[in-house]
């Protein structure tokens, strides 16, 4: 009996220590220190605002400030870097080198003589961080660089003041949901010191109905009008991102992870692919004429996705990026905002359709949608003050302003920093949250789309 | 003979997965037994030092009361339960990792700098709450439309801090702790429009 077990109750101890050790070796391996530092030894990152609209016959400065991958944890002073910006006139051939001069608030630039040429011109920028690793922004550098449109004729709309709590009521709510996990409910994650999250963003289908993304609760929401809300389970790593639905009712979510992915979803929920993205942040994902477009960072450009699958590979997104989002008609819109001045254009190729600039009392804050609408464009921007905020809803010919209206924030939760509004033909809505829970507000503006 | 050790072997594989690997697997990856207690107090550093110092944590992960991360670009503890330091993960929380990019001391009267290592183990003394309030003899609270990059916008249950300000749609982009799925990261914001937020600054840099 003792002879017929020795050998049974060798193996078992072995086979119980060979298990305990494979899953110590992995434990302590996915928690050590002493793994590759991939950005610890990296460039780091260039940082630059595109120009985007400059006005014709005035220099353009181009600045760009850099961040410096350590080389190892302990205290280590900021690098020197020094570049070069390529320039060329649009459809030219041939970029010309221009040296990055350090300024004294410590950003490099360079700036590019005045021209009355029409079609502006291309950029990108080589830095050196003198560490021994350089980079390209964008990424693509010549194949694919940033384009400033350079403006002559632009129609100015002064905005006047915020008129803060007094806002239009909704024309209609589509639908109200509680915070919590039930299918009456739409996810929050709160809790002490970290953000107060909720749906990061919704829109609005052909047929009209409404699609959010309960990315707390991996899952989206399809509300259509008499109906009830249908839950489709979906894969979400991150905890924010963004949606847009296609014209054939095909889902794309962006999934802002740390390394983002877009997901495309049938109008079902059946996934149907995913790729990630090419670079390390992005905020937006909207519909172009052929598939969608991914607004990322540091770029600051559009990315193709393709709207088949498999996805674009990212090499092939960095060298099919465009500075302007491109939209029905072969038209593009650009949009460039500060505190005391948004400049927004409708652009064909490297000409300028339509520009308007916009001016007032109130500091400007984010520009949350510009759509084109009729022949103008239909723009939400924030103004706000220390204490208080509200958004401007305008309607812009291209003679000017032709009406306005403002909406309160009711931004409670937090959603996707670009994504509370959506125009849909005649209707913008904007999804509100306040401690009870979300609503998707209708309003309607008028006008001929 | 031969039989008979197979089938014990796997036996006890099985088991030894079983006992161990399912408590350990409930329980995270313990990150935080490898972090260290490693710090430098400092001459003062400039805002860019302390951006350089920031941008390392990116793409690490967020744990609540949490302060220490490896650099690797990869969230080590990703899906934690949320609000518990006991799952002792990767990162740091929101105001955690603002006091560590800022150089911060731990004693709350001292102004000045110290270099708290990537792996150290620190959360500081302050809450969102409290760096909305300015508290501490480092920090004072500012109008948001006169911040700069390295400043940070406070509310009550969450802080970030400017990485790059002013973005072609007005947002400005913050490296913050977010929330245990989000991680830590760049990402644009609209906190300088938004009431809830108020303006910090770290006072004394060296630029």
């Amino acid at each position: 009996m003792r002879k017929k077990w020795r050998w049974p109750l060798a193996g078992f101890v072995l086979g119980g220590l060979v298990g305990a050790t494979v899953l110590t070796v992995n434990v302590v391996g996915a928690s050590s220190p002493e793994r590759a530092d991939v950005r610890a030894g990296g460039f780091g990152e260039i940082l630059h605002t595109p120009v985007l609209l400059a006005r014709a016959g005035q220099p353009v400065e181009l600045s760009y400030d850099v961040v410096c991958g350590a080389l190892k944890d302990e205290p280590t002073s900021h690098c020197a870097p020094s570049g070069s910006v390529y320039v060329r006139p649009a459809g030219g051939s041939t970029f010309s080198r221009m040296p990055l001069e350090r300024e004294a608030d410590g950003l490099l630039s360079a700036v590019v003589p005045a021209t009355d040429a029409r079609a502006g011109f291309d950029y990108y920028v080589a830095i050196d961080n003198r560490r021994g690793r350089t980079a390209i922004l964008p990424e693509a550098g010549a194949a694919a660089p940033q384009h400033v449109w350079l403006l002559q004729d632009w129609a100015t709309v002064d905005v006047g003041a915020a008129r803060f709590g007094r806002s239009r009521t909704p024309s209609s709510v589509v639908r109200g949901f509680a915070w919590g996990r039930g299918d009456a409910a739409i996810g929050l994650d709160s809790g002490r010191e970290q953000s107060r999250i909720g749906p990061s963003a919704f829109d609005v289908a052909p047929d009209g109905s409404v699609v959010v993304l309960d990315q707390v609760n991996h899952r989206l929401v399809v509300l259509r009008r008499g109906a009830e809300a249908e839950h489709l389970p979906i894969d979400f790593s991150g905890g924010e991102g963004d949606l847009a639905v296609g014209g054939d009712g095909t889902i794309y979510v962006l999934d802002s992870s740390a390394r983002p992915v877009l997901r495309a979803f049938t109008a079902a929920g059946a996934p149907i692919a995913a790729g990630r993205l090419a670079e390390s942040t992005a905020d937006m994902v909207r519909m172009g004429p052929s598939g969608p477009l991914v607004h990322s960072y540091p770029s600051e450009m559009w990315l193709p996705t393709g709207a088949a699958r498999p996805p674009v590979a990212p090499g092939r997104q960095l060298a099919s990026a465009q500075s302007a989002r491109t939209v029905r008609g072969g038209l593009g819109v650009v949009v460039h905002a500060s505190p005391s001045e948004v400049k927004l254009a409708l652009v064909r190729g490297d000409r300028v359709e339509h520009a308007w600039m916009l001016r007032g009392e109130t500091r400007f804050g984010e520009v949350q949608l510009a759509e084109p609408y009729g022949n103008g464009m239909v723009v939400v921007v924030r103004l706000w003050n220390e204490k208080h905020a509200e958004f401007r809803v305008l309607r812009l010919a291209p003679a000017g302003l032709v009406q306005s209206f403002d909406l309160t924030p009711a931004e409670w939760a937090e959603s996707g920093s670009l994504s509370r509004f959506r125009l849909h033909g005649s209707t913008l809505y904007q999804l509100r949250s306040d401690p009870s829970g979300i609503s998707i507000a209708e309003f309607e503006i008028g006008g001929t789309t | 003979m031969r039989r008979g050790l197979a089938t014990g072997m796997l036996a006890g594989l099985v088991l030894g997965l079983l006992v161990i690997g399912t408590p350990a697997g409930a329980y995270h990856t313990h990150f935080q037994y490898g972090c260290n207690d490693t710090f430098y107090n400092h001459d003062p550093v400039s805002r860019a030092d302390a951006r350089d110092y920031a941008y390392i944590a990116a793409a690490e992960g967020y744990q609540w009361a949490g302060g220490c991360w490896n650099g690797n670009n990869v969230d080590d503890s990703p899906g934690d339960p949320v609000q518990d330091p006991n799952t002792l993960g990767e990162g740091g929380d929101c105001s955690g990792f603002t006091f560590k990019s800022w150089w911060e001391r731990a004693e709350t009267g001292d102004p000045w700098f110290r270099y708290h290592a990537w792996m150290q183990n620190v959360h500081g003394p302050y809450s969102a709450a409290d760096f909305k309030a300015g508290a501490g003899a480092s920090n004072v609270t500012v109008a948001k439309a006169s911040t700069t990059y390295m400043d940070a916008f406070a509310a009550s249950s969450h802080i970030g801090m400017i990485y790059w300000a002013n973005t072609a749609y007005n947002q400005d982009r913050i490296i913050e702790a977010k929330c245990e799925a989000c991680g830590t990261g760049t990402w644009p914001r609209t906190y300088r429009g938004n009431p809830d937020y108020s303006g910090v600054r770290r006072l004394y840099w060296a630029g």
